[in-house]
């Protein structure tokens, strides 16, 4: 750590997030209105957020995912249910800061499948557990009136 | 990849179990079995806040010589449930071709009161006319369960005073205001009895006598006196209840939570299925298609990062936490 004190920055060089930032006009709505209003037009038709990038030093089996707009809400589900394959060495997830809107997915596997299936399995797995869960819902919510009507 | 995420780890594990207790038009309460407290949570924080429902979002006001200020009366018209009812059908306004709002992304509401006679008069949901072309007759209409049937009060009129305006209701969700909220409140709740300890209830002399049991307390086993703590035990019955603010059904609440955790899926996977074989695509695929540190993942780093810029955190090599070789390890850290 010492070795870091040296090369610590002022306040005011560092950059204000570890994230990079996202360049993307739909982000800037607001101030990108006042000056140069026909690029930004042109180009906010085209401009997708992409919502899961893949970050830089990731390997096959180990790799690290940044997802835009998304929180503990999928993060926390998503998190437990990739942990819950075999395959995968360690799963976490983390929100590297509370006001900007992105979730970070660290993900390892074992030798013979790769980080970015696990991820696809996981997410598949949440899918199938919502339908299951709608189903046992909808089951539950026929019996329930079902009773109450044969009960008065 | 063979295993059934389902399957917990106890015996009886048959997947999900859902039990419901009380349903009427007002709240559904229902138990979550053998679920991940995650998942859960995950159904309770969507509840909340990312199903789409439609408010009033854009007021006109014509003539206001009520008391009330102008923006007090559209926060409140705002805040008035509509019937939610086909808002699926309904476009963002964000996401529709028109210029402001039309009838693809929007229902239109007049409200036009005088007050005539000698008293003071109320002007409630009620005097709210949707008018102009509407998806289906239920959208937008403002919710009225009271019983005398004049729905939330926005605000009363002396004689003589006068209220005309015209509301746009759009389509939203909660996470943006809490007025597109379908819920009123949703419990969430397990571990009645805090086997688990995850609460820590504060006591002047003993905790037992001065925290009155949960309602679901009779459901679940009580702590066995003397019992040693299990430390393996994990939270595996999850009690919820939905209220809704009138909305949406409060059964429709619970399957459109888990619709939109679908769809949030959905669109993550079809992402990630999308960029596979297809050069130009920029989104997470396998790295070894990283051809070295050229390769831009679909984002610049917004310190150092290209190639030899002396970054501010990164010291040596310009190698930044995130923007270098390495997400750890690398010259960066130590």
């Amino acid at each position: 750590m010492a070795a870091r004190r040296d090369s610590d920055v002022a306040m005011d060089d560092a950059p204000t997030s570890h994230q990079p930032e996202v360049k993307d006009d739909t982000m800037v709505d607001d101030e990108g209105d006042d000056f140069d209003e026909n690029e930004g037009e042109e180009e906010e038709e085209e401009v997708e957020i992409q919502r899961v990038k893949l970050l830089p030093g990731s390997t096959e089996t180990a790799a690290s995912f940044e997802f835009a707009n998304e929180g503990h809400t999928l993060g926390n589900a998503l998190r437990y249910v990739i942990m819950r394959n075999p395959d995968v060495e360690f799963c976490a997830y983390a929100i590297p800061h509370p006001s900007e809107a992105k979730m970070n997915v660290r993900i390892q596997t074992f030798e013979g499948t790769t980080a970015i299936e696990a991820l696809e399995k996981g997410l598949r797995d949440i899918q199938e557990l919502c339908d299951v869960v709608t189903e046992k819902f909808v089951k539950a919510a026929a019996d329930f009136a079902e009773k109450k009507a044969a009960t008065g | 990849m063979d295993y059934d995420p389902m399957a917990m780890d106890d015996a009886e594990s048959l997947g999900p179990v859902v039990k419901i207790s009380q349903a009427d038009s007002v709240r559904v309460k229902f138990e979550l079995q053998n679920a991940d407290i995650s998942f859960a949570n995950s159904l309770r924080r969507v509840m909340l806040g990312e199903i789409p429902t439609i408010a009033i979002d854009l007021v006109e006001i014509e003539n206001n010589s009520s008391v009330l200020a102008d923006e007090f009366i559209a926060h409140r018209l705002g805040l008035i449930p509509l019937n939610a009812e086909g808002v699926e059908h309904l476009l963002y306004s964000r996401d529709c071709d028109c210029e402001e709002y039309c009838e693809h992304c929007s229902v239109r509401l007049t409200l036009h009161a005088r007050c005539t006679g000698y008293d003071n008069m109320s002007v409630s949901a009620r005097d709210l006319v949707p008018v102009g072309e509407r998806i289906n007759q239920t959208l937008g209409t403002p919710i009225i369960t009271d019983k005398d049937g004049t729905g939330s009060l926005i605000l009363k009129l002396r004689p003589d005073q006068e209220i005309k305006l015209e509301c746009i209701a759009k389509k939203g969700i909660a996470k943006e205001h809490a007025k597109w909220a379908p819920s009123a409140a949703i419990g969430f709740e397990y571990d009645p009895h805090n086997k688990l300890r995850h609460l820590d209830l504060w006591y002047e002399s003993d905790p037992k006598a001065e925290w009155p049991p949960s309602e679901y307390a009779k459901w679940e086993e009580p702590p066995v006196e003397g019992e040693p703590f299990d430390f393996d035990a994990v939270p595996n019955h999850f009690y919820f209840n939905v209220e809704t603010a009138g909305n949406l059904p409060p059964d429709g609440i619970v399957a459109e939570g888990i619709k939109v955790i679908q769809q949030k899926l959905a669109g993550l996977i079809h992402e990630l299925t999308e960029g596979e074989g297809d050069g130009g695509y920029d989104g997470p695929r396998s790295p070894e298609y990283n051809s070295g540190p050229d390769t831009n993942y679909g984002y610049s780093t917004s310190y150092g990062g290209n190639g030899g810029n002396q970054s501010a955190w990164g010291g040596g090599g310009g190698t930044t936490p995130f923007g270098g070789q390495t997400s750890y390890g690398g010259g960066g850290w130590s």
